[in-house]
């Protein structure tokens, strides 16, 4: 089954940016959805079961650490690894992603070939 | 123009594909699409007779929509979707470019302000500019204004440089490399030539670092091959010299600071180091001061102290016999062995007066006792050396007396002086004198030998109570014989207990016993 990459921030240019940074997975099948908010990422996840998921946490309707804490602990949807986004400076919510179950934590700006290379280890596709 | 293929905006989980197969039903037409290789990827192949109508990206054809004659608009419409989405494609990778140099320039600058290193700060920047550029080698040069040299603080990657060459070629370099200009160059059989550059290398980017209007140097790097650097590459570098020279000129006014506050500290502490030869800094203290630069006129303080006087005896007939500078040299060499003594006693000398010194001590009147004896054993030595080249000995007288004493900063506005005020002062040098008539070399006041905690060390006798030019007071007069040379110390302690019972009489005016005892020693 082809993988699948949800892609999530209220700023069209952060998903435009990740979706071109990780551009070389579609050649691998990988299939990619974005939202701009918390309730259709969460709806998205439950209908597509996502491998993987780039959150954002500041968000209207329903944050990112929201929608982490209801796919990890609530629903415990699994298989789904999430990594959280932030922008730098607010490194005080790295403790709060962990407390929300979050698999990985990353600052933005975000070094577009350490993202990559995350999502290629995650879904077992070699660079 | 980027690639898209068509299978990516016509999956089955796009929009589009229930857009396409709405129209598709609505024109009431049976359509397929297939993309470049004639993979299916919409609809249904049919073997009939049918039309084909390309799907055109870039002057390419990425795919086909085949059946009858409604696939063109089919064709047409899919046509203009792939062209819109690589144009958002080719607009992506830009913001992306353009999203990686932010976050060089953000990581470079929050690196740059952890260190105020120039080498380091010349080798971070180099390293960055070698991965950023993606070049294969670099090097920074520095013009150093004051030896009129190119340096070259950092170097990194292969070695396509040659560290020598550069230097030896410092007019060639400053006149391309450090013009202030940046750019990328393609035409360097010259470098080539002088040995500069190794004959591998194909281009160089070179970007000038500033600050102000000055330039201060370059990053150079080197690419294999002749289209390795890109305008892009380039900009992305001169940003990078930029944030760096401004940097390293920071880093370099600051040593340069350091050093000059570290010199003029030094300068002060050696003139701290030289007044404090001149003004005590006991005295200073005894003011509640610690530096001289704190005293004022007209601050003082009360104590009591033993002050201690020694002057060399007979000096006027022994300084006829020599010149000035003879003189000079004398009394000199014979200071120089004093003073030590008495710093080790916790003394301090707050006057030279010619051959004669005037000594503070604050402490307990032991100290003065035993940093006197010490001083006439000190005597002694330097009379067997004086025997040795045939010179006469020498004697010198010292005194002593307990009281209190003003230490005050006197003068005027324009000319202070650390002073002391006191009668125990005058009091101390007539003792001093003294000893030319008592014939003994060390004399001290009642009032000392009573400060003093330990007097059973000592060995004294009582000569008896004066009455100092100009007082009224009668004052008791104390030798003390230790320190003296052997012969005469045996024979003090001989007649000691005959010397004590004829000064008894004598105190007693019993004249005639006093005397007779006086004449049996």
């Amino acid at each position: 089954m082809a993988k699948k990459i949800l892609i999530v921030d209220d700023e069209a240019h952060i998903r435009m940016l990740i979706e071109q940074t990780l551009e070389e997975l579609e050649d691998e099948g990988v299939e990619f959805f974005t939202a701009d908010n918390g309730e259709s990422a969460l709806q998205l996840i439950m209908d597509e079961k996502p491998d993987m998921v780039f959150l954002d946490v500041m968000m209207p309707k329903m944050n990112g650490m929201e929608v982490c804490r209801q796919v990890k602990q609530e629903l415990k949807i699994e298989g789904v690894f999430i990594i959280i986004l932030t922008a730098k400076g607010q490194e005080l919510d790295k403790q709060k992603g962990q407390e929300v179950g979050a698999d990985v934590y990353m600052t933005k700006p975000f070094d577009p070939e350490v993202l990559l290379n995350k999502a290629k280890e995650v879904l077992g596709i070699d660079s | 123009m980027a690639k898209v293929a068509l299978k990516h905006i016509i999956g089955s989980k796009k929009e589009l594909y229930k857009v396409v197969t709405a129209l598709i039903s609505q024109l009431n037409t049976t359509v397929w699409i297939e993309d470049e290789t004639g993979k299916l990827l919409y609809g249904e192949k049919k073997d009939t007779n049918h039309s084909s109508y390309p799907v055109i990206l870039d002057e390419e054809i990425v795919g086909h929509v085949k059946g009858d004659e409604s696939g063109e608009i089919i064709a047409s419409l899919l046509t203009q979707i792939i062209f819109k989405e690589a144009e958002k494609k080719n607009l992506g990778s830009e913001v992306l470019n353009l999203y990686q140099e932010i976050n060089v320039i953000f990581n470079f600058t929050e690196t740059l302000t952890q260190t105020i290193e120039p080498d380091i700060i010349a080798r971070l920047t180099l390293e960055q500019a070698i991965h950023s550029v993606n070049s294969q080698s670099g090097v920074i040069v520095l013009w150093d204004d004051e030896t009129k040299e190119l340096q070259i603080p950092s170097a990194a990657g292969e070695p396509l440089f040659d560290k020598e060459k550069i230097g030896g070629n410092a007019a060639l370099l400053l006149k391309i490399g450090l013009s202030g200009q940046s750019e990328i160059m393609t035409d360097i059989a010259i470098l080539k030539e002088k040995g500069i550059i190794d004959e591998s290398v194909q281009s160089i980017v070179y970007a000038a670092m500033k600050v102000k209007h000055r330039i201060m140097g370059a990053i150079i790097l080197a690419g294999k091959s002749t289209e390795q650097f890109s305008a892009g590459h380039l900009k992305l570098l001169v940003t990078l010299a930029l944030q760096s020279s401004a940097a390293i000129e920071s880093a370099l006014l600051f040593e340069k600071n350091i050093r000059e506050v570290r010199e003029r500290e030094e300068a002060v502490l050696r003139l701290h180091e030289a007044t404090k030869k001149f003004v005590p800094n006991e005295f200073i203290r005894s003011l509640g001061k610690d530096a001289l630069t704190d005293v004022k006129l007209g601050d003082l303080a009360e104590k009591i102290v033993t002050v201690l006087f020694t002057d060399i005896r007979d000096f006027t007939s022994l300084s006829e016999k020599m010149t000035p500078e003879e003189n000079f040299r004398f009394v000199s060499s014979f200071n120089a062995r004093l003073g030590p003594i008495i710093r080790s006693h916790n003394g301090f000398i707050n006057q030279y007066l010619g051959d004669s010194i005037m000594a503070i001590f604050p402490a307990n009147a032991n100290d003065a006792l035993t940093a006197a004896i010490d001083m006439q054993r000190a005597v002694h030595t330097l009379n067997k050396e004086r025997a040795e080249s045939g010179l006469t000995p020498i004697k010198a007288g010292i005194g002593m007396h307990t009281g209190s004493l003003i230490m005050g900063i006197t003068g005027d506005e324009h000319r202070l002086d650390a002073c002391t005020i006191s009668d125990t002062v005058n009091t101390a040098a007539r003792i001093e004198s003294l000893t030319k008539y008592y014939k003994s070399p060390l004399l001290l006041s009642q009032e000392t030998f009573q400060e003093i905690n330990t007097p059973h060390d000592f060995h004294i006798r009582h000569l008896g109570a004066v009455r100092l030019k100009g007082k009224n007071k009668l004052l008791n007069i104390i030798e003390c014989f230790d320190g003296t040379d052997e012969k005469d110390f045996n024979n003090k302690i001989k007649t000691l207990a005959d010397f004590t019972e004829a000064m008894n009489y004598y105190n007693d005016q019993q004249f005639e016993k006093a005397i007779h005892l006086f004449k049996m020693l």
